[in-house]
């Protein structure tokens, strides 16, 4: 063997391992294949907000977030066990979304300009608006009085912090902040009096309320700033197939709502139902084939989880220990922010 | 050909240099290709745009309006002030803990025992959460704010003080210049006198006295006076004062606890690392066992320890970032956040890396150099 064989074999080698490790792109394959092959679906949960999303003492994890999540896995499996959940701090859900780590994003989280530049928000789920728990003893009426407080919240970035910025410029205050890495420490910080106050998003902060304190009725919510926020749900960005079927699974819940069609009455509706709700249900052949799915997979999402009506009253309305009204998240014909995309 | 050992040597060196170059190549060329298949921008103007979040413990000043590059070095000193207390407190400890170990006081020896076992047997996250959680038992809330001394508080929110800041103007840098002239000038005579004489005259105590009195003489001359700034109790919080916070002073302590109890060890095997024959050499020529211990063993021993020291000051550094686990931001949760709001994580990660090199890499070598100069010259 002569030099220039040897350089022949080293060529070979690394244009081997060049061929070998070619850069596979995103668009290779769908997520929707990725999940079909992987069995389950893996949401993006939050640290643990009763009523939102939090694991149960079995591990199961309940809320209405999770609900929505579930939404997705029933239509891939027509099984809402189907669905896995990572738990993850404000910092780390973009991120974990980005990478691919997590298929759906559906944990409190604002919908915004740049982060909809980072991943891809499907659609809004719920409205909420930024809040503080204080003590009644603190006699805090609006955010005026939180000048000279203290106040124990989750850092990393969230959109809460912005809305304590907001208030000091506003009413000229200042409020003294403690940042922990998970929200459940922030809130344990504060029943344990570190803070005067607690900052999270409305119906987080009702959850708290209602599940993590000692007496409920000793605290208070106060809302802050002025804006209702949308709390969407997201995907990593470039898979439209996997966006149809987030963004419709979710649509269902809100349709079936519209239509009178529940948890209860699901199977009455596909049998004497209008063809229009029959249709959606699945009595017609070939129904499931336009978006990739089965043909029950609206009537198996309604059928398992309910409409957006029954996920809501269990996980947060008079159903659940939090009793939320619904304010902006009922149907627009209620005076609400929601209506559907016709499914037509 | 292949049967020559040089040529065969550089055959190798070649395919190793390929395949290393070649693998980072794809990594570069891939990490980019799927960076950009998913949207995710690269490059760091980042840094110069508003941070738009807040910190709540700084050294140095700090607003949302600042850029994200400021925030960044902001955190660092949070990092660097941090490992720092550390690591005097835990030297300091851990030297008395080591030592105790040694004792033959079994009471002394089997509490500084108990120390090391706990200190290096619990994961320093438990340790941390669990001083932080005390204090919530401990300490009373705000209203029932204990005050044994006037001015001094001491609740949930922290310990607070009246604050003594002096105007450094200066005489005040003169101060500590003067003192060393003192002293540079006391060593220089004492050892010309010890020369001369053989006995070393005890120049310490004086040296220390007459700075003391120089100090205080130019200080009252020049009109200088500590100003105090009273904490003044608020509706929900002390303002003004100085006030330390439950968070710091979690990581500080615990962090201390954690590390004492593995430089107690390194110091506990460097004084046994001295041989027995030191003593007894010692005692041979008339010292006594202070002047043994303070003049033969101590240098013997530092010599020893210093590079398990070096490591665990290192690990100082790096277990400082379980900070926010307390509730005290620090570097690495300041990137973080930077990250959580830009989205630029890559650079991010590279930044935080690299900065932890960059100390860490530079704090070894500091002590590397000491090291050498300690080291046993052969002759």
């Amino acid at each position: 063997m002569n030099r220039t064989m040897i350089k022949m074999v080293a060529g070979g080698a690394a244009a081997a391992i060049l061929a070998l490790a070619t850069p596979e792109t995103a668009s290779a394959q769908s997520i929707v294949d990725k999940v079909r092959q992987r069995g389950y679906v893996s949401c993006g949960a939050s640290q643990g907000v009763p009523g939102l999303s939090r694991p149960d003492e079995k591990g199961v994890w309940l809320g209405f977030d999770s609900d929505v999540c579930r939404a997705v896995a029933v239509a891939m499996f027509g099984d809402k066990d189907k669905a896995r959940f990572v738990p993850l701090n404000a910092a780390q859900r973009l991120p974990a979304v980005q990478t691919g780590e997590i298929d759906v994003l559906s944990r409190t989280t604002t919908w915004t300009f740049s982060r909809d530049m980072a991943v891809r928000f499907v659609t809004t789920t719920l409205y909420d608006s930024d809040a503080v728990m204080v003590r009644k003893s603190l006699n805090v009426k609006s955010p005026k009085d939180l000048g000279g407080i203290t106040v124990c919240l989750q850092g990393g970035g969230s959109l809460t912090e912005q809305a304590l910025d907001g208030a000091e410029e506003e009413h000229k205050i200042k409020i003294k902040r403690v940042y922990f890495d998970s929200t459940i420490q922030a809130r344990d910080a504060y029943f344990a009096e570190r803070c005067d106050s607690y900052v999270t998003d409305g119906l987080a902060a009702a959850g708290q309320r209602a599940s993590a304190a000692k007496n409920p009725d000793e605290h208070e919510i106060v809302y802050v700033g002025h804006k209702i926020e949308p709390n969407a749900v997201s995907v990593p960005r470039g898979d439209d197939k996997w966006f149809d079927i987030v963004r419709y699974s979710i649509n269902v819940l809100v349709w079936a709502e519209e239509h009178g069609v529940t948890k209860a009455n699901v199977d009455e509706r596909l049998a004497n139902g209008p063809k229009d709700v029959k249709r959606v249900l699945g009595a017609e052949p070939g129904w499931g084939k336009i978006i990739g799915l089965d043909d029950k997979w609206a009537y198996n999402i309604i059928k398992q989880l309910g409409s957006y009506r029954d996920i809501y009253e269990v996980n947060l309305g008079d159903k659940s220990p939090l009793k939320a009204a619904r304010k902006h998240n009922s149907l627009a014909r209620d005076g609400g922010l929601f209506s559907a995309i016709p499914m037509n | 050909m292949l049967n020559n050992a040089r040529h065969r040597a550089v055959a190798f060196q070649a395919l190793l240099i390929a395949a290393v170059v070649g693998a980072a190549y794809i990594l570069v060329t891939a990490t980019a290709a799927n960076l950009k298949a998913r949207g995710i921008p690269l490059g760091f103007d980042f840094l110069f745009r508003p941070s738009n979040f807040t910190i709540s413990e700084t050294l140095l000043p700090f607003s949302p309006r600042d850029p994200n590059w400021w925030a960044i070095v902001v955190g660092i000193v949070n990092t660097l002030f941090v490992s720092a207390v550390v690591i005097m407190l835990s030297s300091a400890m851990g030297l008395l803990v080591g030592i105790g170990r040694l004792s033959g006081n079994p009471l002394l020896s089997g509490a500084t025992r108990v120390w090391v076992e706990v200190a290096r047997n619990t994961p320093v996250i438990i340790l941390l959460i669990f001083i932080y959680s005390m204090w919530w038992k401990i300490l009373p809330p705000f209203r029932d704010a204990a005050n044994p001394l006037p001015g001094v508080y001491i609740s949930l929110r922290g310990l607070v003080m009246p604050k003594v800041s002096v105007d450094l103007s200066l005489a005040a840098w003169l101060m500590p210049l003067a003192a060393l002239v003192i002293t540079v000038a006391a060593h220089g005579l004492a050892t010309r006198y010890q020369n001369k004489t053989g006995n070393r005259p005890p120049y310490a105590l004086f040296t220390a006295l007459v700075s003391f009195v120089i100090m205080v003489t130019m200080a009252i001359a020049s009109g200088l006076s500590p100003e105090i700034e009273w904490a003044v109790r608020g509706r929900a919080n002390f303002e003004g004062g100085f006030q330390l916070t439950p968070e710091l002073t979690t990581i500080l302590v615990g962090l201390s606890i954690y590390t004492t109890g593995f430089i107690a060890e390194i110091v506990r095997g460097g004084i046994l690392a001295v041989g027995k024959g030191q003593w007894e050499a010692g005692r041979a020529i008339g010292l006594t066992e202070a002047k043994i211990l303070r003049l033969v063993i101590v240098p013997q021993t530092l010599r020893v320890i210093l590079p398990p020291l070096t490591s665990q000051y290192v690990n100082v550094v790096k277990n400082s970032t379980l900070a926010i686990a307390v509730g005290y931001q620090d570097f690495m949760t300041i990137v973080g956040t930077i990250i959580n709001k830009t989205s630029h994580a890559i650079e991010g990660i590279a930044i935080i890396l690299g900065v932890f090199l960059f100390l860490n890499l530079l704090l070894s070598g500091v002590l590397n150099v000491v090291n050498r100069r300690m080291a046993i010259v052969e002759r």
